[in-house]
């Protein structure tokens, strides 16, 4: 798994949902289980997304995504 | 049945909750100020918001209008001990007054790359996310929505609370005057109409006056039906009027604004002689200030009411500017005087009673506040000590 952009994400969750620990975003965890509801998820996505200067498609942001699998689809695209 | 006012919540460039503003405006203390950080594209004078702090959770990642407008939606809320005394579920109503709320936030983004644009702009480009995030806040479960008005929108917002009250549809609602936050190109077009103040302050009815002076707030008005809950009244809401002058423009029309103060009156059930304050539109600008001078010689003649300006202490707060100047009547009519309006050496009716540099002491008994918008929008309201019938 990519260690920066786990790194960023963690970033980017903290900056969105203060109230959450970044120890808490691990590989296995899902953001709406951490407290993210579904526009604190679309708005971190999209920061991600900007951060890295990629863009991805909705569509594939929609299934069920662990932390691991959220860092997978911004590697594949980064 | 009676509508009464029980709750204030105000945050503007004076006093960020009302408490402090009832002290501001005994002293008459003007919170305009002239910038001078060298940003030539911002108004010059303004009585800004600075130092506030969301106190709400919910406020969170909300734009400024939003954090503001819940600050004061929250204060009221307490103040009328709607959690200690709670009404049933749906009984209570939210109007938020107010129209293109959103213009910073999108002037903010307009620069960026398409694709970054943030998905929480969806809920925030909505005026009437100020509805969603008060009423998830504070657990409002009544009819909610928003109405505008331009400068006139608090009041217009007052009015369809009223009659939700009125009709049945709800025992409370809280009416929330939104905050206009001017993006630069919203300033500019008030600038490049010649509305704004901008080479020299601006004092209303003063005969140096020059323009509005914009100022930045939110207030919020508890709305009861008499007798449901047992909670003391602040303000009983004796009347209120809203006319069109048949105009799009900009231009103010004595015969509108005597139309809608002698209907207030009529819907209060009083004469012009009982009314011992006028709390006036009073924007600074030469032509609105003549013009509302004009009509309050003709709805009340000489001496008439003590007249001031809210204006002169807070700003022109534009959408908000209504609910903020009712808060501010509500505040007179309960602790006895009339503020003063700081700058108004030079009047340019001295016929008219027109507060200067000193507050008056003052039982009003009844109060009329005016509020004018762009479009020909023209709306009065009339506010009476509680125990008065």
């Amino acid at each position: 798994m990519d260690a920066e952009i786990l790194a960023l994400l963690r970033r980017t969750v903290v900056t969105v949902v203060p109230e959450i620990d970044a120890t808490e975003v691990v590989p296995d965890a899902r953001l709406a289980d951490l407290g993210c509801n579904s526009i604190d998820r679309a708005d971190i996505v999209t920061l991600v997304m900007e951060e890295l200067g990629v863009q991805i498609p909705v569509g594939e942001f929609g299934g069920d995504h662990d932390v691991r699998s959220l860092v997978g689809l911004f590697g594949a695209y980064a | 049945m009676t509508v009464v006012v029980t709750a204030l919540g105000v945050v503007c460039a004076l006093a960020h909750d009302a408490p402090s503003f009832a002290q501001a405006l005994r002293e008459g203390r003007t919170a305009i100020t002239e910038r001078h950080d060298g940003d030539e594209d911002a108004p010059p004078f303004a009585a800004r918001l600075t130092g506030f702090e969301p106190s709400h959770p919910a406020a969170r990642r909300a734009p400024r209008p939003i954090q503001a407008a819940l600050t004061t939606a929250a204060e009221a809320w307490t103040s009328a001990s709607l959690d200690a005394d709670p009404l049933p579920p749906g009984r209570v109503a939210l109007v938020v007054g107010g129209n293109n709320l959103t213009g910073r936030t999108a002037y903010d983004l307009a620069a960026k790359n398409l694709a970054y644009v943030p998905p929480r702009f969806a809920l925030h480009m909505q005026d009437t996310d100020h509805v969603g995030t008060i009423s998830q806040a504070l657990g409002i479960t009544g009819e909610g929505f928003t109405v505008g008005g331009a400068s006139a929108s608090g009041n217009t917002a007052i009015i369809a609370g009223a009659r939700l009250i009125a009709a049945g549809a709800a025992d409370a609602c809280l009416v929330v005057g939104a905050m206009t936050d001017l993006s630069p190109v919203e300033a500019a077009a008030y600038r490049n109409l010649g509305a704004l103040a901008w080479e020299k302050p601006s004092v209303p009815f003063d005969r140096s006056h020059a323009g509005f002076v914009p100022g930045e707030g939110a207030a919020c008005l508890v709305l009861e039906r008499a007798g449901v809950r047992d909670v003391p009244p602040l303000a009983r809401l004796a009347g209120h009027a809203q006319r069109l002058d048949a105009n799009a423009l900009a231009d103010p029309s004595a015969d509108g604004e005597v139309a809608v103060m002698t209907a207030a009156l009529a819907s209060a059930g009083a004469t012009p002689a009982e009314v011992g304050y006028v709390n006036a539109h009073g924007t600074g600008a030469p032509r609105g200030d003549v013009t509302e001078a004009a009509a309050l010689r003709r709805v009340f003649g000489a001496p008439g009411p003590l007249v001031n300006s809210t204006k002169a202490l807070i700003g022109h707060c534009l959408s908000a500017a209504a609910v903020l100047e009712a808060a501010a009547t509500v505040i007179q009519l309960r602790d006895g005087f009339v503020h003063a309006t700081p700058g108004l050496n030079d009047p340019i009716d001295p016929s008219l009673r027109l507060t200067g540099p000193a507050a008056h002491p003052a039982w009003i008994g009844l109060a009329l506040s005016n509020s004018f918008g762009f479009g020909g929008i023209n709306t009065c309201i009339a506010l009476a000590t509680p125990d008065t019938a």
